[in-house]
């Protein structure tokens, strides 16, 4: 199924312009096969949090590049991440997506492992050969060479010699410990619930997508249409948190001056957030949010927590797969299967320390945004899978980025430009380029 | 003992509750809900919370209301062209609670049918119904999926 692919450096070099880019980057099978050994298995890739690892035993199945992977913690109190294939005839071991066992206990002739992937028992241990050594690593479940965690969240990276996580990650981890900032105990939890999406369409479009704010005005018309139609305080559930969102979803002209995209090294982006009313942007005269504002200040002194409190910045991308928004507890995962499926996990975070109300709101904002019936997401994915139909037909082979080129300027740390601009696409393929040219870490 | 006339009539309304639905008449369904009618479709199977757990669907009339007016307005992407639906409620139970409120226990498949892909959505519902003259209105919906917890496709009009 994976072809080698050989390309040059130029020829991927070939395939990014200043303002464009070829379709074959969505399209080719064979790029996507490059971009799973070349980013996806050379980067750092987030895979899971701590607190989905509470107790020794406890596991959680994700994917890293082509491979099914499950990380684990051991007795040891370490985190492993492990190949799903036993070691022996290799049958897929795990086959749920999280628990918490003592031995991972392959269906097929029983081998059991531990944790940390060695071998625990073979049944009949006598049927095999006196050379049949039980420590060696070649019967063990396969570990992944490099696992670093950055304040509670795992990474690991099949590269045998990695740059330091921080070199990749560095520019971003404010935005990580902006999240854990606002929670008055200092740490949060990953809700047990979340949402996975499949849609039809290359991983790159997912993170295009959430750097670009051009599109809200028009894919989420209807919604937020009917939205405005609706008077405040109608909905008695949720403080008209649902009403709001689906609201600020559409912007003029005027409500696009005050958003400021921002473009880093390494393919990180973000922008400065559009969710300014209601609950999501804690207004005055809001009893939940004076609360949970008091144990804040309780916990940090007031000049930090107002501090905390004033970073307002939408769909921080940790480039190649994480969407965080600090603000709105939510965090979204890219798992790309192949050149045209890809999975988007959506997670919501509790803060430990706050009042209960407003794990519900982040709980709220989850299902909101990112369930089946959403009627924001749902649009969006709509239109990932059009482009991607568009894409896999060749009438003309260049993709167009070129919105805003001429306003970008350069900033402390990387590009600043206006909303109107696709700056963001062409920071993701700045990076792209470089690390499918094998230029980079 | 739920009399054979209540049984019927309860039958009756979700039967008409479906064929409004597969009709298109998305405002007339919103009219069999109670004002503070909620739709729940819980994300997890056997789910109790709707607070601390993410639901597919959680909404009081309000909101449905908006979810209605995308589905009427067909301006939403994701509803162009427009999908149709063919839901089959069966094996209904029928009982009554203490506050005299009925509660129908019924399964559901709903085929959908949009763009020339057919999705199928099947699992249990039960419905919280309150007497309005000679028929009912719903207080709470809860949709169960038999997949709920899975990877689930996009779903645009409500079972
Ligand atoms: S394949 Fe796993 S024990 Fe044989
Ligand atoms: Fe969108």
């Amino acid at each position: 199924m994976h072809t080698d692919p050989s390309l040059t450096p130029e020829e991927i070099r070939a395939m990014v312009r200043p303002d464009s880019v070829h379709r074959r980057a969505y399209a080719d099978p064979q790029i996507f096969d490059l971009e799973m050994q070349r980013i996806y298995g050379r980067q750092w890739i987030y895979l899971a949090h701590e607190s989905q690892l509470k107790k020794p035993g406890a596991f959680f199945r994700t994917r890293l590049a082509q491979y099914e992977v499950i990380v684990t913690r051991h007795t040891d109190d370490k985190v492993y991440v492990l190949h799903n294939r036993c070691p022996h005839r290799g049958a897929r071991i795990c086959m749920t997506d999280s628990g918490t066992s003592r031995l991972l206990n392959c269906p097929y002739h029983a081998w059991s492992f531990n944790p940390d992937g060695t071998l625990s028992t073979v049944p009949h241990r006598e049927s095999y050969p006196a050379s049949f050594d039980m420590t060696d690593p070649k019967y063990h479940m396969e570990r992944v060479p490099h696992v670093e965690t950055y304040r509670g969240f795992i990474f690991a990276t099949l590269n045998p010699d990695p740059r330091p996580l921080l070199d990749q990650i560095g520019p971003m981890t404010d935005i990580i410990d902006n999240l854990i900032d606002r929670a008055p105990d200092g740490e949060v939890e990953i809700a047990d619930s979340s949402f996975s999406l499949v849609y039809k369409g290359n991983w790159k479009l997912h993170l295009e997508n959430a750097a670009d704010i051009f599109h809200p005005t028009f894919v989420h018309a209807s919604s937020v249409g009917a939205a405005r139609r609706t008077p405040a305080g109608k909905s008695k559930m949720d403080q008209d948190q649902v009403r709001t969102m689906l609201e600020a979803n559409g912007f003029g002209k005027d409500q696009w001056e005050g958003i400021q995209l921002k473009g880093l090294a390494n393919g990180h982006t973000y922008m400065t957030n559009f969710y300014r009313k209601g609950v999501v942007a804690h207004q005055a005269a809001d009893p939940v949010f004076d609360r949970y504002k008091a144990a804040l200040v309780a916990a940090h002194g007031p000049d930090k927590a107002d501090a905390v409190l004033a970073v307002d910045r939408f769909n921080n991308i940790i480039y190649p797969n994480l969407v965080f928004n600090a603000q709105h507890q939510q965090m979204r995962v890219t798992v790309p299967l192949s050149h045209d499926t890809t999975i988007i996990r959506v997670h919501c975070f509790r803060l430990k320390g706050a009042p209960d109300e407003m794990f519900h709101r982040a709980i709220r904002f989850l299902s909101t945004l990112a369930s089946p019936a959403s009627m924001i997401f749902s649009d969006d994915v709509e239109m990932l899978e059009r482009t991607q139909a568009g894409l896999d037909l060749d009438p003309s082979p260049w993709v167009d980025f070129s919105r805003g080129l001429d306003t970008e300027t350069a900033g402390e740390g990387g590009q600043i430009s206006g909303v109107a601009s696709e700056m963001p696409m062409r920071n993701q393929f700045k990076a792209w380029a470089a690390l499918m040219a094998g230029e980079a870490a | 003992m739920i009399d054979l006339e209540t049984r019927a009539r309860v039958q009756d309304f979700l039967f008409e509750e479906a064929r409004r639905l597969d009709a298109g008449e998305f405002e007339a369904w919103l009219d069999l809900y109670e004002e503070d009618g909620i739709y729940w479709m819980p994300s997890q199977r056997g789910q109790t919370d709707p607070l601390n757990v993410a639901s597919i669907i959680y909404e009081d009339h309000a909101i449905l209301s908006i979810r209605v007016q995308r589905l009427l307005e067909a301006r939403a992407l994701v509803l162009t062209p427009m999908p149709y639906t063919t839901h089959l409620v069966t094996n209904v139970v029928v009982s009554m609670d203490e506050d005299g409120l009925v509660k129908a226990a019924s399964a559901f498949l709903c085929i959908s049918m949009q763009g020339g892909e057919q999705k199928i959505f099947a699992g249990r519902q039960t419905h919280t119904l309150a007497p309005a003259g000679d028929s009912y209105l719903i207080r709470h919906k809860r949709v169960d999926l038999v997949n709920a917890g899975s990877a689930l496709p996009l779903m645009t009009i409500p079972i």
